[in-house]
């Protein structure tokens, strides 16, 4: 399992999108980092926090069997609920709507790689309806609980699939670096 | 008269909305408001400038690296640390191969389509469009076979009357003028260009460990361990890795992007006398070659009045007078206050307002060079390079004007480059230039390390008290600077200046309007409904509104509305 980004080895990638300083904006990226940490999976799989990468999503759905995408997703549902689209769900006509803050990139990204026939062969859009997505206030906490079942989804979809997915009998301590400062940082000037 | 709002532009990254007023068809006064507010440097207040780059680079989700660079210079700047060459090395390729990626993605995905019709592509005749792209082009791509390939496809697209991501191109817009050969030409580039974005990508995911979000950066050099024998570090393998993916990734630089770039030229003459807009230009030094960057294989400079014999060479980041030149003000932007500010004083006290043409109208603020706005990006690197006689500079621009003239025998002149049309041909010259560049700093790389130098990384430092410090970079679409205030170790302020700021500026305290906005009047607009022409010239620039943060309240449709009144 690696973090390395458009890596021709991986066929398959679990991509989280979001700007980690827009409040629960940063689901994608905040899964990603619990999952990493949770889970350990077959070397076929990149995981990765891609942010907002817009147009530039294509190099990492180039040409790959599967890709599970994590984000934050606007509905009418509760906050913290879970839903998961396909890609006809963009595809379709109905699809003029938004699903996620990041689908303008997705659908056009899709629409590129399948002319160039280079298009992922299923795509699926693991999604929570945030709670608010306010500048620098940091993540709800309801959203943050989230992420560990998100992160077992992820890994029910993989090994649904059959592709190797174990959880880690000691989960590592995610790097969740983004988050507000609580104490002051520690230098030593001389 | 009519007014048109395009909100938002689309086929940018982030979002941008443009107001012009149009009379006897063509555009008189022209607005550039940024609709989303960038609040960045407030988070990085407090924190270690060790780490400032982290964030940094999260300031917008297209160019990460650029302001990943740019930060660490800036806090390495405040401690006049040396960079070992190593370092330099790494970071310029890294940068190089971002900036190749970049500008491929802009010709290509971002504006291509504003030229390009693709529904004439049904119609081209793919015989007679090999034989003119193998004619000129020795491009291994453009074989009948491959063209008919797209073609089909294209025919597919049609006939299933789902359009999709294409179905709200201007077509048969009477200014889109290419034969439906060359439209079926850049197309099929225009496909294949996904595959040369992913192998740019690989080169910075290799040496920058990851991409986006590069994770190799250090204040003081790069954590790239350099081992040639061991499996783990940048060794001979990884090394010839890079150079296999350059000699692929150089070859559509040089033999397609610029050709195509030629052709567009030579299709659309008219559009090098439209968009001259601000004539100052602004370019700063980059790719330095030693450990106190001294010198720099892409010149600087400023040239003011559209005047190239008036060229200002900036030699070093310690330029004292860009230092002082460099100011922002927020009359016309929703920020407090109005003077003019240098950026270690700079503040970002949000005040909106709503858009109010005669008042504050837009989130970017507007930097003054001297008091002047200036044109930052592609076209004023050319030009200040033209200008001082660099070589590689005069080398692809004058290649690219012999092309244009030979194969097409239209005359370009350095002066006619101050246009849209310069802008689109300036990015594929600098590109080329680029890509010849990227297979120099790998060597240069390969000799210091076969030479025995390991070094990658020089601790910093930080003194008790106040340091100051400015990096620069010259990123794809311009002059960046990032101002950093450390007391302690850390941030007390912490402003970027970035080329969409000098580009998208709005008037200042003097009324004066910034490059977009001067670059419209004059523009031509057919037809008021289909405003294709603003968008050319919009798009020349390579607008993105992203240093800051993605929208997210809409669940409508993202699609671009165009309101006449």
């Amino acid at each position: 399992m690696t973090s390395f980004g458009v890596d021709a080895q991986c066929s398959i990638s679990v991509i989280g999108l979001g700007n980690v300083f827009l409040g629960d904006d940063g689901f994608g990226p905040l899964v990603i980092e619990t999952f990493r940490c949770s889970y350990a999976c077959s070397e076929s799989v990149e995981v990765i926090d891609l942010g907002t990468p817009g147009l530039d999503l294509a190099p990492y759905l180039y040409g790959k069997e599967l890709v599970v995408i994590v984000d934050a997703v606007h509905s009418a549902m509760a906050p913290g609920t879970i839903s998961f689209f396909r890609e006809e769900d963009f595809v379709s006509s109905r699809a003029k709507l938004r699903i996620t803050g990041h689908d303008p990139g997705l659908w056009e990204s899709l629409a590129h790689l399948r002319l160039a026939g280079r298009a992922p062969a299923e795509l699926i859009v693991l999604g929570v309806t945030p709670e608010s997505c306010t500048f620098a206030e940091g993540i709800s906490e309801r959203i943050v609980e989230i992420a560990y079942e998100a992160s077992a989804s992820i890994a029910q979809l993989l090994r649904d699939r059959g592709i190797a997915c174990f959880k880690r009998v000691q989960a590592r301590k995610p790097n969740l670096w983004w988050f507000p400062l609580t104490e002051p940082p520690s230098i030593t000037a001389v | 008269m009519a007014r048109i709002t395009i909100d938002p532009v689309t086929r940018i990254e982030g979002h941008l909305r443009i107001d012009v007023e149009v009379e006897g068809g063509v555009v008189n006064k022209a607005w550039a408001s940024c609709t989303m507010w960038r609040g960045l440097e407030a988070i990085l207040r407090g924190r270690d400038a060790r780490e400032g780059w982290v964030f940094a680079q999260r300031f917008c989700g297209v160019c990460t690296t650029v302001h990943a660079i740019a930060s660490v210079r800036a806090v390495e700047d405040a401690l006049a640390l040396d960079i070992p060459p190593n370092a330099q090395y790494i970071r310029n390729l890294i940068l190089i191969c971002h900036a190749l990626h970049d500008h491929i993605v802009h010709f290509y995905h971002l504006s291509a389509l504003d030229w390009v019709d693709i529904m004439s592509i049904p119609k081209a005749d793919a015989a007679k469009a090999a034989s003119i792209a193998e004619g000129s082009s020795s491009w291994s791509g453009n074989s009948r076979k491959e063209l008919e390939a797209v073609q089909n496809k294209v025919k597919g697209l049609v006939a299933s009357g789902q359009l999709g991501i294409f179905s709200h191109g201007y077509w048969g817009h009477p200014a889109m003028r290419l034969s439906p050969e060359l439209n079926l030409i850049m197309f099929s580039h225009y496909l294949q260009a996904l595959e040369f974005q992913r192998k740019s990508c690989q080169v910075v995911a290799i040496l920058g460990g990851k991409t986006p979000h590069i994770q190799n950066l250090a204040v003081g050099g790069v954590m790239n361990a350099v081992n040639l024998n061991s499996l783990a570090t940048l060794n001979m393998d990884r090394l010839g890795m890079l150079q296999a993916i350059l000699e692929d990734l150089i070859p559509f630089v040089q033999q397609v992007f610029l050709v195509d770039n030629c052709l567009l030229a030579a299709s659309y003459p008219e559009w090098f006398k439209y968009g001259r807009g601000v004539v100052n230009y602004l370019a700063v030094p980059d790719l330095p070659l030693d450990a106190k960057a001294t010198k720099f294989d892409l010149p600087g400079g400023v040239i003011m009045n559209g005047d190239l014999a008036s060229v200002r060479p900036i030699k070093d980041w310690k330029d004292d007078a860009f230092r002082k030149a460099v100011t922002e003000d927020s009359t016309h932007a929703w920020y407090q206050g109005g003077g003019r500010l240098q950026p270690y004083k700079g503040e970002t006290i949000p005040d909106y307002t709503d858009f109010k043409e005669d008042a504050k109208y837009t989130w970017v603020k507007a930097p003054r060079y001297d008091g002047s706005p200036m044109q930052v990006g592609p076209l004023a690197n050319i030009l200040v390079g033209y200008a001082q006689g660099h070589p590689s500079t005069r080398k692809w621009t004058d290649s690219a004007f012999t092309q244009i003239e030979s194969v097409h025998g239209l005359k370009v002149t350095p002066n006619d480059m101050q246009s849209t049309m310069g802008r689109y041909l300036a990015r594929s010259i600098r590109s080329s230039m680029l890509a010849d560049l990227a297979l120099d700093h790998l060597n240069l790389l390969k000799t210091n390390i076969l030479d025995g130098d390991d070094t990658t990384y020089n601790v910093p430092t930080f003194p008790k008290g106040e340091v100051m410090g400015m990096g620069m970079h010259e990123a794809p679409r311009g002059a960046l600077s990032h101002w950093v205030v450390i007391e302690n170790g850390a941030f007390t302020n912490y402003q970027a200046v970035v080329p969409t700021t000098w580009n998208a500026s709005p008037r200042d305290d003097k009324g004066v309007p910034g490059p977009y906005e001067t670059s419209l009047i004059g523009n031509p607009v057919v037809d008021a409904e289909k405003p294709l022409e603003v968008l050319r010239t919009v798009h020349s620039f390579d607008p993105c509104m992203a240093c800051s943060c993605h929208t997210l309240d809409a669940s409508g449709e993202e699609i671009a509305q165009v309101k006449v009144q």
